[in-house]
């Protein structure tokens, strides 16, 4: 009896170490949400006010800027990772004399720290000294001088470029193990069949990499939606709010203007948004599962 | 309708050589067979003809025309593989009409085609699952169906029945030697099993190590093996082969004394098949020694013999009963069917 209790024993600091660092946070910012809490006036949460928050969110203008900037960047940044990954996988799958090489050099993006890279571009596109903005002014001379990142649009170009820039290469190698995993025969077969390369892509390949792709974009969305380092060391937000993404938002609103209340029912949206992509993908994947598995 | 040359080609994985330097040539209309045991380059041979597979050197010719650089799609062939390569996404009825598909059949024609097809290979009730759904035999009957759909110029075929049950395999036998009849299309086929080989081809091919080592109707690679290894490798129950030394003109090893064609030396291996041997009560029999054991196989038993190292097998009526260790006696039906070879060479002798 006791012998088979002690495993029970023996998980409970885990499990407590697991409650007080992500269990009680959780709950406690979700009761937050449904509070009254400036920070700047009291050190403790005030007055339950209900949903007031959430309603409140919905007619917020700067809300519902940030759930839109958030869509188009997320939008954009996944389907064009998706698709530059697994057109850079094609390329690279046949083991050629730079294999290793390009392999590595590909992984050097993935390595270097989102914050980071934020800083970089914003150098790289300073009108005055950046290399990528007098390279550009160089090679087309109609695009000197342009102020890139005081642009709302060539902004907001530039934080989706930052981003597929930094996710590709890790996004190419999971393609890369998927494209690996399909059984040879299945190409040889339509290329004796007579499919045009094409052909052989789009019917035949892409097909059976359904599940890597959906894992790929739901990985990719999550990812996307929680994006705050770029935000804050490229664009700031700016111009005005044309880059304010939702986790950008948030983190003005709770900590900029000490809204706790009115933060916590922010953050319980953008994971509401989460908790269904990642719902829905589960499903998608188990249907996946009882279709394709040959 | 096409025929096939196989000019000096040569097939290197890196440093490995899986098919040495050698030529074949697949005649129009051929139903040639490769027949080995597993790893000694079949599939490599079938692959480098599809075009799969670059050859390290070499030609291949089909139809009289060089198609080293051709891609599989223009060298007008279909094929069975190995492990099925079946579409996974796609149902077993996509999975047929695929090639007729992209050579742009309409689609009234593929329709009825792949009726056909799979009534031919008994998978009518299942056009509509996917491959998953299916067992190793059914999928193997998908992979068949898909390649005979069409009417290429050649066939290759890469063991496609090994995995469906005896009765089934006998069934599809049939019918793809009447379906080779019928077309006429040059077919290649691989197997290991060598009743397959034996009942379908027009000419057998034996491989060793990448190697043809007899190239042959089925009748005289069975009737005269060029060496050891495919006398030892064709039939079932396979030859007898006896070690033993030859004097004075007759061949001996304990209990074995038979008169042999061939001057006296060491290092002999005569070798007869089962059924080339009767049972006999008289004791002065060429073979001698106890019974060893005795297995009736439904419409003959083989009893086999042992005396000393010499262990014989023969084929007797169904009906033979005795006790076994008890002295046993046989005798080869017809000298011209015993075969000589030389045990360090394995080559036939006389
Ligand atoms: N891609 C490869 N790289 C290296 N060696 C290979 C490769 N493919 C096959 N070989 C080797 O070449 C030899 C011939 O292989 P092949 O597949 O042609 O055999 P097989 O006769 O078809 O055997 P089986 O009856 O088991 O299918 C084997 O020794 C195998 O290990
Ligand atoms: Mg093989």
């Amino acid at each position: 009896m006791k012998d088979r209790l002690l495993p029970y024993w023996l998980l409970i600091p885990a499990f407590m170490i697991v409650l007080a660092t992500t269990i009680y946070p959780l709950a406690y910012s979700f009761i937050t949400s449904f509070r009254a809490w400036d920070l700047t006036k009291s050190r403790r949460p005030e007055g339950f006010v209900g949903i007031d928050n959430y309603i409140y969110a919905t007619g917020e203008s700067q809300f519902l800027n940030s759930l839109w900037v958030t869509f188009i960047f997320v939008i954009t940044s996944v389907i064009l990772t998706v698709i530059l990954a697994m057109a850079l996988a094609l390329l690279l799958r046949r083991k050629g004399p730079m294999h290793t090489f390009t392999r590595i050099i590909l992984i050097l993006p993935f390595a270097m720290s989102p914050a980071l890279i934020g800083v970089s571009y914003r150098f790289m596109f300073n009108p005055e000294f950046g290399v990528i903005a007098n390279g550009l002014g160089a090679v087309f001379p109609a695009l000197q001088g342009v102020p890139w990142l005081a642009d709302p649009q060539l902004a907001m170009g530039i934080l989706v470029l930052t981003d597929v820039w930094h996710w590709t290469p890790y996004m190419t190698f999971m393609c890369l193990g998927g494209l690996a995993s399909i059984p040879r025969e299945t190409e040889e077969a339509a290329r004796i069949d007579g499919a045009s390369n094409l052909r052989i892509i789009f019917g035949i390949i892409l097909p059976q990499m359904r599940g890597v792709i959906l894992v790929m974009a739901v990985l990719k969305t999550i990812f996307a939606l929680k994006m705050f380092d770029q935000v804050v060391t490229l664009t700031g937000g700016g111009p005005g709010t044309s880059t304010e993404t939702l986790a950008y938002f948030i983190f003005n609103v709770g900590f900029r203007w000490f809204d706790m209340g009115y933060a916590s029912a922010l953050a319980w949206i953008l994971t509401a948004i989460m908790m269904f992509i990642s719902i829905w993908y589960v499903r998608m994947l188990l249907s996946e599962r009882k279709m394709a598995t040959a | 309708m096409a025929e096939v040359r196989l000019v000096d080609i040569e097939k290197k994985y890196g440093a490995f050589l899986a098919v040495p330097q050698q030529s074949l040539t697949i005649h129009d209309g051929e139903f040639l067979v490769l027949l080995g045991p597993s790893g000694c380059g079949k599939t490599t041979t079938m692959r480098m003809i599809a075009g799969l597979e670059d050859i390290t050197s070499g030609d291949i010719m089909i139809k009289g025309e060089r198609v080293n650089d051709k891609p599989p799609k223009d060298r007008d062939i279909a094929m069975v593989f190995q492990n099925y390569g079946l579409y996974p996404h796609m149902t077993v009825r996509q999975n047929i009409e695929y090639p007729l598909k992209l050579r742009g059949v309409d689609k009234a024609t593929r329709k009825a085609r792949v009726q056909e097809t799979a009534a031919k290979v008994e998978l009518d009730a299942l056009l509509d699952r996917r491959p998953s759904e299916l067992s190793g035999g059914q999928r193997q009957r998908v992979a068949l169906a898909r390649a005979i759909v069409r009417t290429p110029s050649i066939f290759l075929m890469d063991e496609p029945l090994s995995n469906l049950d005896a009765k089934l395999r006998v069934t599809m036998r049939a019918e793809l030697k009447h379906l080779h009849h019928e077309l006429g299309v040059t077919t290649v086929y691989v197997t290991h099993d060598q009743m397959e080989a034996m009942t379908l081809a027009n000419r057998v091919a034996v491989m060793r190590e990448g190697r043809i080592v007899q190239l042959d109707t089925p009748k005289k690679i069975y009737a005269e093996p060029a060496d050891l290894f495919v006398a030892g490798f064709i039939g079932s129950p396979s030859m007898n082969l006896i070690d033993g030394v030859v004097k004075g003109g007759v061949f001996r090893a304990d209990g074995v004394e038979i008169p042999v064609p061939l001057g006296d030396r060491d290092g002999v291996v005569l070798g007869i098949r089962p059924e080339e041997i009767d049972i006999t009560q008289d004791a002065g029999a060429p073979i001698s020694g106890k019974l060893y054991a005795l297995e009736l196989t439904g419409e003959s038993t083989l009893v086999t013999l042992r005396n000393g190292p010499s262990s014989v097998c023969a084929r007797g009526h169904a009906d033979f009963e005795a006790e076994i260790d008890s002295p046993c006696y046989l005798a080869p039906k017809d000298e011209a069917r015993i075969h000589l070879f030389d045990r360090a060479s394995g080559e036939r002798l006389g």
